[in-house]
């Protein structure tokens, strides 16, 4: 079974974010990226499914810089080999830019049994992507993944979280995609002889014509990005202090009479 | 015209129809636009007399055996047909588990943009930019849609309040909306995925998006047996028990008390995060509240920036107090 996860780099959730001057995105160059935390939990869900029932797993990635660091990592954790999709073109891609690069990468590379991807990215956060991503490839897809469980015949059964605590078990036929729910698995740390190996595994590089893509990144986007502005804190708190006793009989009376919520 | 593609559990609408309908609302009333509401369903006859007591110009209806259950590729395959017809200029749904299932897909069939998360917009012009939060909502991203209509938008919970769509209250009594059933051949769709099994919450627990009073807990509780406080505040306050996500990955509680980027948005009247330091994943699910009242030892916890009221001291003096006082002015 040939396994895909697809990995997005962000920056290191500790970093400090400031606007770029265009005021079109964060400026990016000098912050050290890591895997979208999501996209952990995907990686690990296909390294676990590799290693029940066979087949390899590829890593993949819109990169925004040059080494790969975040596919060098996954090569680390377990993923057999890496395309990294490097092209000064692919930047400004929206989730749907993002989408139809990936889709044709991963048709190159011979297609999947199964594609696997984060339930949602830490920068954008729509959870479009992935799904987009099977639209473009013509698949079926499953989304807010917490269990994944693949029958003799192929077929997978999967259960996804619904809101308020329901969920619904699925099954799907392959080439499918799964977009994968955080905390669905323990994503594993890389070993010592996991970086040592990583090191002469397959590492294939395409640029934006590699995939056959004329207009990528911002030319393919449908979102124009106007302004980025740090959101707007929507009130300034009131502290109530004294006692317990006095300050919840001065909250009950702020609840009760100004917020009128109680 | 403004499309709105309605929720629903087959029997009822969904909570967030309301805000669906606001924003459509206020959209067609910035743009001289008519609101149009869709459903699609098996035996939707009481969906449909409870959408007309709502305010929206049309109703269509795609009543299908095949749509008793949801499928991505049957909700397209409808929407694809409906969509060629009238034509709208904005496609609408929520930014829910639902709604994230096949907008993103109906955005790529389409080949139309998808503003995912959209938490306002404004006109400029005869263009509308619309805003939606990136990087867990510490920044907000104005965006502009670049092909020709239909814009695809998914509307993050809470953002547009439902209170200001008149709503007549009376089932059946139509406020004068047109019911068009639209018929859809499902002959030819594939059926590439198949529900075997639903499950429901564990318990009758309130479901957290309709709750009016949600009381949170967080770390700060120490250990599961302490949550007792956050279940004896929320009782009597009438209200559903929430928490942030190291209590549920610690397993003091399901998932399905979990709020915040990875499990529930919520935006209930009041809510009460006790313990909770307030990690951007959790902001991100409740800060649409209306009221927020944190309970947090550490002044400098990242949950009193987005509060209304904060009390700096220690929840295991505080919460007891307050669950009394209000049993207390209960029983008056």
């Amino acid at each position: 079974m040939k396994i895909i996860s697809c990995i997005r780099p962000v920056p290191d959730p500790a970093s400090r974010l400031v606007i770029n001057e265009s005021k079109t995105w964060i400026k990016d160059q000098d912050l050290s990226l890591v895997a979208s935390e999501a996209d952990n939990y995907a990686l690990e869900e296909a390294l676990r499914l590799k290693e029940k029932h066979g087949g390899e797993v590829v890593a993949i990635s819109i990169g925004r810089e040059v080494e790969g660091k975040t596919l060098r990592a996954a090569l680390a954790m377990g993923a057999d080999r890496a395309i990294h999709l490097v092209d000064e073109k692919f930047r400004g891609a929206d989730e749907f830019a993002t989408a139809e690069a990936l889709s044709r990468a991963i048709e190159l590379d011979g297609g999947a049994d199964v594609v696997l991807t984060g339930v949602q990215s830490d920068d954008m956060g729509s959870g479009a992507t992935g799904v987009m991503l099977a639209e473009f490839l013509g698949w079926v897809h499953a989304t807010i993944v917490i269990a994944v469980d693949v029958s003799s015949s192929g077929t997978l059964t999967v259960q996804r979280e619904l809101e308020a605590g329901m969920t619904e078990t699925l099954e799907l036929s392959t080439p499918a995609l799964l977009t994968i729910q955080y905390g669905i698995n323990q994503p594993r740390y890389a070993s010592l002889k996991g970086i040592m190996a990583a090191k002469k595994k397959e590492f294939k590089v395409w640029t934006a014509a590699d995939i056959g893509l004329d207009r990528a990144g911002a030319a393919g986007a449908m979102l124009e990005v106007k302004e980025i502005q740090v959101s707007e804190r929507k009130s300034k708190v009131e502290i109530i202090s004294g006692t317990p006793e006095e300050a919840v009989t001065t909250l009950v009376e702020k609840l009760r009479k100004d917020a009128k919520v109680l | 015209m403004i499309l709105v593609i309605i929720e629903h559990t087959g029997a009822a609408l969904k909570p967030n129809a309301g805000e669906l309908l606001a924003f459509a609302a206020r959209v067609g009333a910035d743009f001289g636009m008519p609101t149009a509401a869709v459903i699609l369903g098996s035996e939707t006859t009481a969906i449909v007399e409870e959408l007309q007591t709502r305010k929206v110009d049309r109703i269509f209806i795609v009543d299908n055996p095949a749509l008793a259950e949801y499928g991505p590729e049957k909700y397209l395959h409808a929407l694809k047909t409906i969509i060629s017809i009238q034509k709208p200029s904005i496609v609408v749904t929520a930014h829910s588990a639902r709604g994230m299932d096949f907008m993103p897909g109906l955005s790529v069939a389409l080949r139309k943009p998808l503003v995912a998360g959209c938490v306002e917009y404004e006109r400029i012009g005869d263009r509308i930019v619309f805003t939606r939060p990136i990087f867990n909502a510490k920044l907000n991203m104005k965006v502009e849609t670049r092909e020709a209509t239909p814009y695809l938008v998914t509307i993050t919970p809470g953002a547009f309040p439902a209170d200001v769509v008149p709503n007549s209250g009376t089932p059946g009594a139509s406020v004068g909306s047109t019911v068009e059933t639209v018929e859809v051949d499902f002959s030819g769709v594939s059926s590439r995925r198949r529900v075997i099994a639903q499950t429901e919450a564990s318990t009758g627990e309130v479901d957290l998006s309709s709750a009016a009073v949600i009381v949170s807990g967080g770390r700060g509780l120490k250990q599961k047996e302490n949550f007792s406080l956050i279940f004896d505040l929320a009782k009597a306050l009438n209200g559903a028990v929430g928490a942030s996500r190291p209590v549920v990955d610690a397993e003091w509680l399901p998932r399905e008390y979990q709020i915040g980027s990875s499990g529930q948005t919520v935006a209930p009247k009041l809510y009460f995060a006790i313990g909770i330091s307030g990690a951007i994943q959790h902001l991100v699910g409740m800060s649409s509240s209306r009221c927020i009242v944190a309970i947090n030892k550490d002044p400098e916890a990242p949950i009193f920036k987005v509060a209304n009221y904060g009390i700096v001291d220690d929840l295991f003096k505080v919460v007891p107090v307050l669950t009394k006082l209000i049993n207390d002015l209960k029983a008056k």
